[in-house]
């Protein structure tokens, strides 16, 4: 389960850092692709903004396969205030794009499994896989704008996992 | 540097903010794989004074720690990093006598555009697998 969610979360950075290169992070001294994942960073008093968090919500499993298949539900989040040289008037454009971006990340729906105890990372033998993602209506909080989406990201159980 | 004399007196506790370390960032660093380095970044005098305790089940208390900016702009200079902001910014857990606390907010007080306290509104941290 655990190295389909890394998989996961490595798609959509690597993904990210090509569709765009400015929308970036600093977390714990390092310059980052702006997207992480919750639960392997200090906990947020708040949630930054203009990035995406991921957040892993719930899980299910069908054993009556060959090999079980695990559905794991994640839910990205983001938020944004807009720009400071528009005085936050181009917040709801700030969003739109990373809708945008969101959904350029998430093309195609499928990645190689990685397993990221390795060094290097070592492929597995099958792909994480999810569905289309659901855009929950925007949440407006004065001057902020968030949103959450979610998907189902899918993944058989190997040998040894 | 009158407000480092009436910390002093109140107490002039010491706190150390856990900062990351300066390992480069992997990939096993971001999803959870390999343990950051930290350092423990002393400044005092502090004083930590307790909140109204949270009345809501599994809620942590939350206290606030009174810094002395003289001590935090110190270390952010030894740090080499631009501002205070950036120090607390790195900042993952406060230790205050042996009690780890993470950081919800902060807050400064500023005379004559220079800040010489800084507020910060800790709630206790839950205890960690070992």
């Amino acid at each position: 389960m655990q190295n389909a969610k890394d998989s996961f979360y490595m798609a959509l950075r690597s993904r990210l850092a090509t569709i765009n290169p400015q929308r970036t992070i600093l977390l714990r001294g390092s310059v980052r692709p702006g997207i992480l994942v919750e639960e392997a960073e200090a906990p947020f008093s708040q949630l930054p903004n203009d990035v995406f968090v991921l957040r892993w919500t719930g899980t299910a499993a069908d054993t009556d396969l060959a090999a079980t298949m695990v559905a794991e539900q994640c839910e990205v989040i983001y938020q944004t205030c807009g720009t400071q040289s528009f005085g936050g008037l181009d917040r709801g454009r700030a969003l739109s794009e990373m809708d945008e971006e969101l959904l350029a990340m998430l093309h195609p729906f499928y990645t190689l499994k990685l397993c990221y105890t390795a060094t290097p990372p070592a492929a597995m033998m099958t792909h994480v896989f999810w569905d289309d993602p659901t855009f929950a209506p925007v949440v407006v909080q004065r001057d902020r704008l968030s949103r959450n989406v979610m998907m189902t990201v899918y993944s058989y159980q190997e040998q040894g996992e | 540097m009158l407000a480092d004399a009436l910390l002093r007196t109140a107490g002039g506790a010491t706190a150390l903010l856990r900062v990351t370390g300066s390992n480069a960032d992997t990939n096993m660093s971001e999803v959870g794989l390999v343990p950051t380095t930290f350092a423990e970044v002393a400044v005092s005098p502090a004083l930590m004074r307790k909140l109204r305790p949270g009345w809501k089940e599994g809620d942590q208390s939350k206290w606030e720690l009174l810094v002395s900016a003289t001590s935090v702009e110190q270390q952010a200079n030894a740090l080499d990093l631009p501002s205070a902001q950036s120090l607390f910014a790195m900042t993952l857990a406060v230790t205050v006598a042996g009690q780890d606390y993470l950081i919800e907010s902060i807050a400064s007080n500023e005379a004559f555009g220079q800040a010489y306290l800084y507020r910060l509104l800790l709630r206790e941290a839950r205890q960690q697998a070992l």
